[in-house]
């Protein structure tokens, strides 16, 4: 089809925006690390036993939680669709808890119950372990990642068709041959996606290991170190460098490789109805398990309320209201406010570029699509705390050609808006590649027909995308940016490093409370942040079911 | 198997609005190394109101072609114009022509109206006239009481009507047509053709028509475009094209043939005929002006020409024109005979046959045809 100008401005405006967004402050990274102090690092990297140390470190805990987050994904997805028992929906909605809950939530919690002094271990069990480094950051990690798991392979799950089962048993397997044979080496793409996905998320982390990780120094609290303690740029940036390849080496295996390798046959619906599971001791074997990793999910959950409205968990166990009183009024509130705000304004307009750039990958672009389709991903391919340290540098100062200021300074204590605009950037470009996703995956199921129709009829490009993709692409478009709403609201690794004296973020907040061991401030403002990300994404939710025609997914396939 | 209708166009006869030229247009796919040619040298005028139809199997070009004419793909060579203007130069959406697809491609988020009013609220119509336009355009279609569904609560007749309605409304110069009823059923298909064929009359909007089944080109077209490999093999009146083919391709593709091997062929250029001895006789046939005198001919006559009787017990030998017969299907209206005959197999089908008139399997019969009904051709593809 021939270009119409619409689609070339929409292309020329989403490169340069991503390109601001993203390109520049990782290019700034990689050229700041080449500084003469940077290459030291580089230098040092495999020949200094304490950086050595570090990157097993890193390593170890990624293919850990890897491993165990996908484990604990594949038993929740497996039981949720093989499985007929009471609480079936509810055991759904505690999986997806960890998505809409800040980091420290889950680390905190962990600590005051399982900690040297925690509730369970030393009032309960009676002993003294220390859950700080490896052990907690596993616990911890896994709990916060493996929903990414466990909806991958759900998904996964549901789409087997069922009559490949079917015929297995016509063949005179076992129930337990063809889930060897059959169920697993069907998933296998999923679990190498799921573990990938995980490894990344978790080597990109910087809340836990700063919390909890003690003396177990990950790359991403050594950056921070470096760029916080230390005062020392080119070194942090180095140490960003060396985790900015394996995780985008990581992400783009992940993401093209893995995807593209699935076995899964989508047919829109499936067949028939899965066997379902009815032995009473392959049940019990599974229920116990799950029984037991929910009631953990709840136990933690419940500690971040309780820990809120008690002066301090599993010391002075009486009921007070001073913790909500500290954050609700003053720095808390304030806090509060800007946050959600800030979330709120990025939001649409991650939805909007994520949108755009899925338009042109899907339907407008054959060269550079894969390029543009990676930019637009690379939001999320880029570990938190690289992306952060790239804005530092890229946005502290003003940017322009010779004395013409271009891009005055948009992060830091100097930044025009007390650098509110930095901090939206980074909302919009953590958040847009979730709005791309759904986008792609939705316009891919439109027929180009429809398209093609509403030209005909005499609609520009710019019409039909309005008129046609937006209207069809919504129901997904929102649940993609209910999500990343709700990364936004509980991200830290970026925004800690672009956090200013005027702007106040809750999480970073929150961090600052932990570290001053003032738990039960901590907690409030973590109930108080998982109250308000469910709000919005029930208000979201809401404005989703408004739509009385085509509402169905069904109905986007022609 | 033209359908003549006696709809009166809404047009004037002296109308000549929707003339499309289509001059030497080529469509290559692919870089230098690997270049797939889809349309070749495609030449070809679409009258004022006039039914054009593509035909040809599956590969053909003919709908490359067709979205050439409606601009989703540019050609690499040659013009598309409309009364006299440029098309190449222009976008879909600027190109006054409509389009029905396979898919139906209806906007499951809008409602039957909402579909239908889609293209007249682009052109900035008053809400009352696209209420009107809409309301007639849905009543001519039948679908009134279905404006306020969801597309994906219609049956896929249904649909198809809509995407019609769709096409109709805002009054294209030209029609395109993508296998609109390839998705249906049969008898559904039947009805439908009917239907697009009237109210193209009547509005008497130019159509371009693609499609791989003969019976829709046969029923629906004022001329057909057989395509092969993507180059016309033969335009023409569906009679035309069923009595008087230009290739063996072009016969074989449109219904059933038998093709006879011929002697001693004498043609004639000045008179258009030829004669030639085929089962035993010596007889005058119409001939393709490319089978000349010494070429290789081939005789076609189609299976409703041929006649059978019977003639004879199992013991006779085949010779002349007498046949054994190798399989005989009824078929309530027709019976269908495959008879082993001195110059090849034969197929025939006779009409209306009562069972005593049945030729037995393994019985002698004889074959014969009207020489009229016979059309000269050169052999070879």
């Amino acid at each position: 089809m021939r270009h119409d100008t619409a689609t070339r401005v929409v292309a020329v405006a989403v490169v340069a925006i991503l390109a601001v967004l993203i390109v520049i402050p990782v290019l700034t990274i990689l050229s700041t690390s080449a500084s003469r102090e940077g290459l030291a690092v580089f230098a040092s990297i495999f020949s200094s036993p304490v950086n050595r140390q570090i990157i097993l470190n890193t390593v170890v805990l990624g293919t850990i939680v890897g491993v165990l987050g996908t484990a604990i994904g594949f038993l929740l997805a497996y039981v949720q669709v093989r499985m007929e028992f009471r609480g079936k929906r509810l055991l759904h909605l505690i999986a997806l808890l960890p998505i809409v809950s800040p980091p420290f939530a889950l680390a905190t919690a962990v600590i005051t119950l399982f900690g040297r002094s925690g509730l369970v271990t030393r009032d309960l069990l009676g002993i003294t372990p220390n859950i700080y480094g490896l052990p907690g950051l596993t616990i911890v990690l896994s709990l916060s990642f493996f929903p990414a798991a466990y909806m991958n392979l759900l998904g996964m799950m549901r789409s087997l068709d069922p009559s490949l089962d079917e015929a297995a048993s016509g063949l005179g397997a076992s129930k337990w041959r063809v889930f060897r044979s059959i169920t697993i080496p069907m998933l296998v793409p999923g679990f190498a996606s799921s573990f990938l996905l995980l490894f990344v998320e978790t080597i990109a982390d910087l809340a836990n290991p700063l919390v909890i990780g003690g003396d177990f120094t990950v790359l991403s609290s050594r950056a921070y170190i470096a760029i916080t303690g230390e005062y020392d740029v080119a070194s942090g940036a180095a140490y960003s460098v060396v985790l900015l390849l394996p995780a985008v080496l990581v992400f783009l295996i992940q993401r093209y490789w893995a995807g593209r390798k699935s076995v899964v046959a989508v047919t829109g619906k499936p067949a028939g109805r899965p066997d379902l599971i009815t032995s009473q001791p392959a049940r019990m074997l599974l229920l116990a398990p799950v029984t037991l990793f929910a009631g953990l999910i709840v136990l933690i959950y419940a500690t971040v309320v309780v820990g809120g409205f008690v002066s301090i968990l599993g010391v002075n166990n009486s009921l007070t209201l001073d913790h909500y009183a500290y954050v609700l009024s003053g720095i808390g509130s304030d806090a509060m406010v800007t946050t959600t705000t800030l979330a709120l304004i990025a939001t649409p307009l991650a939805g909007i570029l994520g949108m755009a750039v899925a338009w042109l990958v899907v339907r407008k672009l054959r060269r550079g699509r894969s390029l543009m389709d990676f930019l637009g991903m690379l939001g999320l391919a880029v570990p938190g705390t690289v992306l952060g340290i790239g804005y530092a540098l890229t946005f502290n100062t003003p940017r322009g050609v010779g004395d013409v200021v271009l891009i005055p300074a948009l992060a830091g204590g100097g930044a025009v808006f007390g650098g509110v605009v930095a901090i939206v950037m980074v909302y919009v470009i953590r958040s847009s590649p979730s709005g791309q996703r759904a986008g792609v995956a939705a316009l891919q199921q439109i027929d180009m027909a429809i398209d093609e129709a509403s030209a005909s009829l005499g609609a520009s490009g710019l019409t039909t995308f309005r008129k046609i993709t937006v209207p069809l692409v919504r129901p997904a478009l929102f649940a993609g940016l209910t999500y990343a709403f709700a990364r936004s609201m509980t991200t830290l690794s970026p925004i800690i490093f672009l956090t200013t004296p005027q702007t106040k973020i809750m999480t970073s907040q929150i961090l600052s409370e932990v570290d001053a061991g003032r738990f039960g401030n901590a907690f409030a403002y973590c109930t108080i942040l998982i109250v308000i990300v469910m709000g919005v994404i029930g208000i979201l939710n809401l404005l989703i079911r408004e739509r009385p025609v085509g509402r169905s997914a069904d109905a986007l396939a022609t | 198997m033209t359908i003549t209708m006696h709809d009166t166009p809404v047009r004037d006869a002296g109308d000549t609005v929707g003339r499309l030229v289509l001059n030497g247009i080529q469509k290559a796919f692919g870089s230098a190394g690997s270049r797939v040619v889809a349309v070749d040298d495609f030449t070809l005028t679409v009258e004022p109101g006039e039914f054009v139809t593509f035909l040809g199997p599956s590969g053909c070009g003919k709908t490359t072609t067709l979205r050439m004419i409606a601009g989703f793909e540019s050609p690499t060579a040659g013009s598309v114009s409309l009364d006299d203007e440029d098309m190449v130069s222009l976008t879909p959406d600027r190109r006054p022509m409509g389009m029905v697809f396979q898919s139906y491609a209806l906007f499951p988020h809008m409602t039957v109206f909402e579909n239908v009013a889609y293209g007249l609220k682009l052109k900035g119509l008053p809400t009352k006239q696209v209420k009107e336009e809409v309301g007639f355009a849905l009543a001519s279609m039948s679908l009134t009481n279905l404006a306020n569904r969801a597309p994906n609560q219609l049956s896929g007749g249904q649909q198809q009507r809509v995407a019609l309605a769709r096409a109709m409304v805002v009054k294209p110069k030209v029609l395109l047509f993508d296998e609109p009823l390839s998705n249906l059923d049969a008898k559904l298909r039947a009805q439908m053709r009917l239907e697009i064929r009237r109210l193209q009359r009547r509005l008497g909007i130019s159509s371009v028509y693609v499609t791989h089944d003969q019976d829709e080109a046969m029923s629906l077209s004022d001329r057909i475009v057989v395509m092969r490999s993507g180059r016309i093999e033969q335009v023409g009146a569906p009679d035309t094209i069923y009595r008087h083919p230009a290739s063996v391709f072009v016969a074989d593709f449109i219904g059933r043939a038998n093709f006879l091997d011929v002697d001693e062929v004498r043609a004639d250029a000045s008179t258009g005929r030829a004669s030639a001895t085929v089962l035993g006789s010596r007889i005058i046939v119409d001939a393709h002006p490319n089978a000349v005198a010494g070429s290789d001919c081939v005789l076609l006559v189609r299976p409703e020409s041929i006649r059978v009787r019977p003639f004879g017990d199992t013991e006779e030998r085949i010779a002349g024109n007498h046949g054994r017969v190798l399989s005989a299907v009824f078929y309530g209206e027709s019976v269908e005979y495959e008879i082993e005959t001195e110059v090849g197999n034969i197929v025939a089908v006779v009409s209306d046959p009562t069972f005593t008139e049945i030729a037995p399997v393994g019985t002698i019969v004889g074959v014969s045809f009207a020489p009229e009904r016979a059309w000269l051709l050169p052999a070879g593809d």
